[in-house]
């Protein structure tokens, strides 16, 4: 090329004459090839660029100097220039030697099938992890990362109420109006109660079905339209309307998907209700409803600004911010504050509904991510181990190669084909590992985690999954890769044949299999403590006798249950007839089950009102029938429990009775004298004096991992201006199991109420045992973490022990030859194991102690730094890495001396 | 890309092209009716299989024409020997294996 001198020669063409349309093709033409150039390897630019205007510049010049320069002319050109662009592309990728490429994949390839056992090993350790991986980011992906599937969710809020001494409360709804009516921070602002069920009754088969009401705009504040008939009509929010919007699932369920049910009616607490519409499947993401009915405002019991019973959710204006909104409502509380003394330091607070519906799983799952990301390490350290060892092994073939003439780019990339091709089969197992995880989080976990109906593998989960395989593959390859090519030839050359000089490979192993165990004991330092606290959590007493108890909810219809006596006619003959039935000891009702929510109040000693707000107390308040204590087994400490005979002692009408405090409550009420005889005033919507006659053990009524929250006990027969007693739960002990009790009670129901369900059966076992599952699921899965990463740590030492033994087999033949005893050669071994084991725990336990700090606020019962579990932790990866020595060790003592000198 | 595979046809047609006295990037598209971005690939590879050379034509004379210098090709001894093997092995292909070898192909006039 050295004939050549472009450059002269385009300079003095370009003052040559040609028309304009030449002129302008020329440019266009030119800038194009000068673009493509960019992609062209910077030592052949110049060189492509000029070939590419040479022939452009004759061919215009000739074609324009022929008169054949027409506009078809002209586009042909441009067209044939655009080829340009693969052209410069074909040059760029041929740079890269395709087939080069191909031929390290087919090496690669052979060279992973011959020994299966290792990629076998390999594939296995990096699918568990990254298949552990993708099915945890699938799920942080869904819950914590994705919006909520309605349009412009980040501008959707939710609101509730927050006072002195109580937050996370209900609004009533006269606030609710006010706020509606006065805040400029909304597009719309609805609001939803938050409990609510209805007994449905199409055909005769009566069911309990969770039946929020909403306000009008419920729907159009979630960008939801509805997928048959209309939702709520704004008329409809004004009294009572017998009209229902029905969801998806149920509509699919007990409707059969029929789009005409809209206009038909259905019974509804056995009242006729209009069907007006059907929603689509995606509140069903988010919501548990099953139907909508609408809110009454404006009639009687929902026109008191103390009751309060919904939920906002507010849709914000564009561009407004939650903090602009907050103002705009704090103020809004100020002057209604002023207005009504009943809402003294009550106002409205607000947060993003997705921070709402993720709550405190965010922790929980980020957490996770991180125990999964850890397990990923140390897998990754396991495989970067064994490549090292095979790097080590074939140190011949690579001097070899070398020796050949291989460049150390050639080998360090023919040694990164063939991990990155082993991390791919990796991935491809750990994908199909995630979407069975997955399908697993959804049958396990689906009620205790938000969101779980999103969760699936999706495609952020596979670039996940192939990002970490591609990371994985390169680091992994990459170290020992360098590894070994580094090395001086000749002394590799004088070490073909013989299988040392691995030193400095050793190391590197060494460090990995120190910084396994060390991450190894911090996730089984986490999953140790979280399993202590759930087996101390499981043994707190729950302060009643689970065992042989049942209960079931039963909600009476408010359209011939309008009085407290008909009601309490109604509970007396029921329990009678319950416990007429053979194999029941005892039966009783009451409106707060222990682990099935409750509801509190004020109070304070007769006699001393507190002097402001602030000095308010509160307990949950518990309203039975006679039985209650004796059929939950509760003990009476001090005094006697209600019974009959307070039928007769209190007087519903002047407000004053008799009552039954929980211990705890008492010890602090009265902490140096007897509870009993003294008197409380409990708000119960007006003033109810009440002498105490007892004092009753605590209960975790909140779970064993709560504390035992302060009760206060009332007769079901005197508390008619509390609770009517329509909604109650019944608990009855008995012989057999759940459903032999079950059947002859829903008998007895059937007898009295024929419309009315059982609803919610279980054991007080199960609901103990549910009150934990979310505690059990985090436990459990950190728990299989730690064992992965346990016997992954494993796996690693032991292998470079065996590699050691191996390496130094001659050594310890000639240990043995000198006399050396196998107490020696075990020592040796184990020894030499054990230290990296003892570096491992101590750098671990310094990362643990770090660590378990967040678990704060998820172990109960005991201290992040519990030693005991500390203790236990080291103590099994002492143990773990001991049995991983032994092997090695063994085969060491039983090197035959002579053996290992012919090796020479 | 050993003389003992046949090339493609694309590459086949581009060799005959220049075997056949064009020399030119450009007018060998225009001879093969293959685009661009196929025929610069084709000859980067027949150059570097060995089956090509290249050249740029002489400074003087493209100052003479007053225009920038052009590249072009020219068939090698192995080219010629590819070629032959490439079109016995489209003829048999095509022609159930009775075709006469033609070890020797002659240029076709453009």
């Amino acid at each position: 090329m050295s004939d050549r001198d472009p450059r002269a020669g385009l300079e003095s063409a370009t003052e040559r004459a040609w028309s304009a349309a030449a002129e302008a093709t020329w440019r266009r033409c030119r800038a194009l090839v000068r673009l493509a150039r960019l992609i062209v390897p910077r030592e052949q630019r110049d060189a492509w660029e000029d070939e590419w205007l040479g022939e452009l510049y004759y061919r215009l010049a000739s074609l324009d100097g022929a008169g054949l320069l027409d506009a078809g002319a002209r586009r042909d050109l441009v067209a044939r220039t655009l080829g340009a662009l693969p052209h410069a592309l074909w040059v760029r990728r041929s740079e890269w030697r395709l087939d080069m490429l191909m031929q390290d994949l087919a090496f690669a390839a052979r060279v992973n099938w011959k020994r299966p056992a290792f990629s076998l090993l390999v594939i296995a350790t990096l699918g568990i992890g990254i298949g552990a991986n993708s099915a945890m980011f699938s799920i942080v992906n869904a819950v914590l990362i994705r919006p909520l599937p309605f349009p412009h969710s980040d501008r959707l809020i939710y609101a509730f109420g927050a006072f002195r001494g109580g937050d996370q409360a209900a609004i009533s709804m006269p606030d609710f109006l006010d706020y509606r009516a006065r805040s400029r921070a909304f597009d719309s602002f609805a609001g939803r109660t938050p409990f609510g069920t209805v007994v449905l009754s199409s055909g005769d088969d009566p069911e309990r079905v969770i039946a929020p009401r909403v306000t009008a705009n419920f729907f159009k504040t979630l960008g939801v339209r509805p997928l048959y008939g209309r939702d709520f009509l704004a008329g409809e929010e004004e009294g009572e309307h017998k009209v229902v919007v029905l969801s998806y699932g149920l509509w699919q369920r007990r409707f059969a998907a029929d789009p005409r049910v809209v206009g038909t009616t259905t019974s509804i607490d056995g009242e006729p209700h209009t069907i007006v519409g059907v929603m689509p499947d995606v509140l069903g993401d988010i919501f548990p409803d099953q139907l909508w009915l609408p809110v009454p405002f404006h009639i009687d019991e929902t026109s008191v600004r103390r009751f309060h019973m919904l939920r906002g959710l507010g849709r914000l204006r564009d561009g407004v911010t939650i903090a602009q909104a907050q103002a705009d409502l704090d103020v809004i509380a100020r002057q209604l504050e002023a207005v009504y003394p009943e809402n003294a330091t009550w106002r409205l607070r607000i947060l993003s509904y997705r921070d709402y519906i993720v709550g405190d799983s965010s922790q929980v799952l980020l957490i996770l991510l991180g125990a999964v990301g850890l397990v990923l390490l140390v897998a990754c350290g396991n495989v970067a181990s064994l490549m090292l060892a095979r790097a080590t092994s074939r140190q011949s073939e690579i001097a070899v190669r070398t020796a050949l003439g291989a460049s150390r780019t050639r080998i360090v990339r023919q040694l990164l084909t063939e991990s990155v091709l082993l991390a791919a089969a990796a991935a491809a197992f750990g994908l199909l590992l995630a979407i069975g995880l997955v399908h697993g989080v959804h049958a396990f976990a689906g009620s205790l985690l938000p969101r779980t109906a999103e969760v699936r593998v999706d495609s952020t989960a596979v670039l996940f999954t192939v990002a970490i395989a591609l990371l994985t593959g390169i680091v992994f390859g990459l170290v020992p890769a360098l590894h070994a090519s580094g090395r001086d030839l000749a002394t590799a050359m004088r070490a073909v044949g013989r299988a040392t000089g691995a030193g400095r490979t050793l190391r590197l192993r060494d460090a990995l299999v120190v910084a396994q165990v060390a991450l190894s004991l911090v996730l089984l330092a986490g999953a140790g403590l979280l399993l202590r606290s759930f087996w101390l959590v499981q043994h707190v007493e729950p302060g009643f006798d689970p065992r042989g108890v049942i209960s079931a909810r039963i909600t009476l219809p408010n359209n011939r249950y309008r009085t407290h006596d008909v009601i309490e006619r109604f509970w007396t003959e029921f329990l009678q007839r319950v416990q007429a039935i053979p194999g029941v000891e005892n039966a009783a009702a009451t409106t707060m089950l222990p682990l099935a929510g409750g509801g509190d109040t004020y109070y304070y000693l007769e006699g001393q009102p507190p002097a402001s707000d602030a000095d308010k107390r509160n307990a949950q308040v518990n309203v039975s029938t006679d039985d209650y204590f004796t059929t939950m087994r509760i003990p009476i400490i001090e005094g006697r429990p209600l019974g009959a005979i307070d039928r007769t002692l209190g007087n519903d009408s002047v407000g004053h009775g008799t009552i039954v405090i929980s211990h705890g409550m008492a010890e602090r009420l009265f902490p140096r004298g007897s509870a009993v005889g003294s008197r409380l005033v409990v708000d119960l919507g007006k003033p109810f004096h009440a002498e105490i006659v007892g004092v009753a053990g605590d209960v975790h009524a909140f779970g064993q991992n709560a504390e035992s929250p302060d009760i206060l006990y009332l007769s079901s027969h005197q508390s008619g201006s509390f609770s009517n007693g329509r909604f109650m739960s019944l608990a009855v002990r008995g012989h057999g199991d759940k459903l032999q009790l079950a059947a002859p009670i829903r008998r007895v129901l059937h007898d009295m109420e024929p419309g009315v369900p059982l609803a919610n059966l279980a054991s007080m076992n199960d609901l103990l045992h549910d009150a934990l599952a979310t505690s059990a699921f985090r436990t459990r899965l950190l728990t299989a973490f730690a064992a992965i990463a346990l016997l992954l740590a494993i796996v690693g030492l032991y292998g470079v022990l065996a590699f050691t033994v191996t390496q130094r087999t001659r050594e310890i033949g000639v240990r043995i030859a000198l006399g050396a005893r196998d107490r020696a050669v075990l020592a040796l071994v184990i020894g030499r194991g054990m230290r990296l084991v003892a570096l491992g725990i101590l750098l671990g336990a310094l990362g643990a102690v770090a660590a378990v700090r967040l678990l704060q606020g998820m172990v109960f019962q005991v201290s992040t730094l519990d030693p005991l579990v500390f203790a236990m932790v080291i103590g099994l990866l002492v143990v773990g890495g001991l049995a991983a020595c032994l092997v090695p060790a063994r085969r060491a003592t039983r090197i035959s001396p002579i053996a290992a000198l012919r090796q020479e | 890309m050993s003389d003992a595979r046949p090339l493609s046809p694309a590459a086949v047609s581009v060799l005959q092209a220049i075997a056949g006295g064009i020399r030119h990037g450009f007018d060998i598209m225009d001879r093969t009716t293959l685009p661009s971005g196929t025929v610069y690939p084709i000859l980067g590879r027949l150059e570097r299989a060995g089956f090509v050379r290249s050249r740029w034509e002489a400074a003087t004379v493209a100052q003479r024409e007053k225009r920038p210098p052009r590249r072009y090709y020219e068939i090698s001894a192995a080219g010629t020997r590819a070629l032959a093997i490439s079109v016995e092995h489209y003829r048999t292909l095509g022609g159930g294996g009775r075709g006469t070898p033609r070890l020797n192909p002659k240029p076709q006039r453009s």
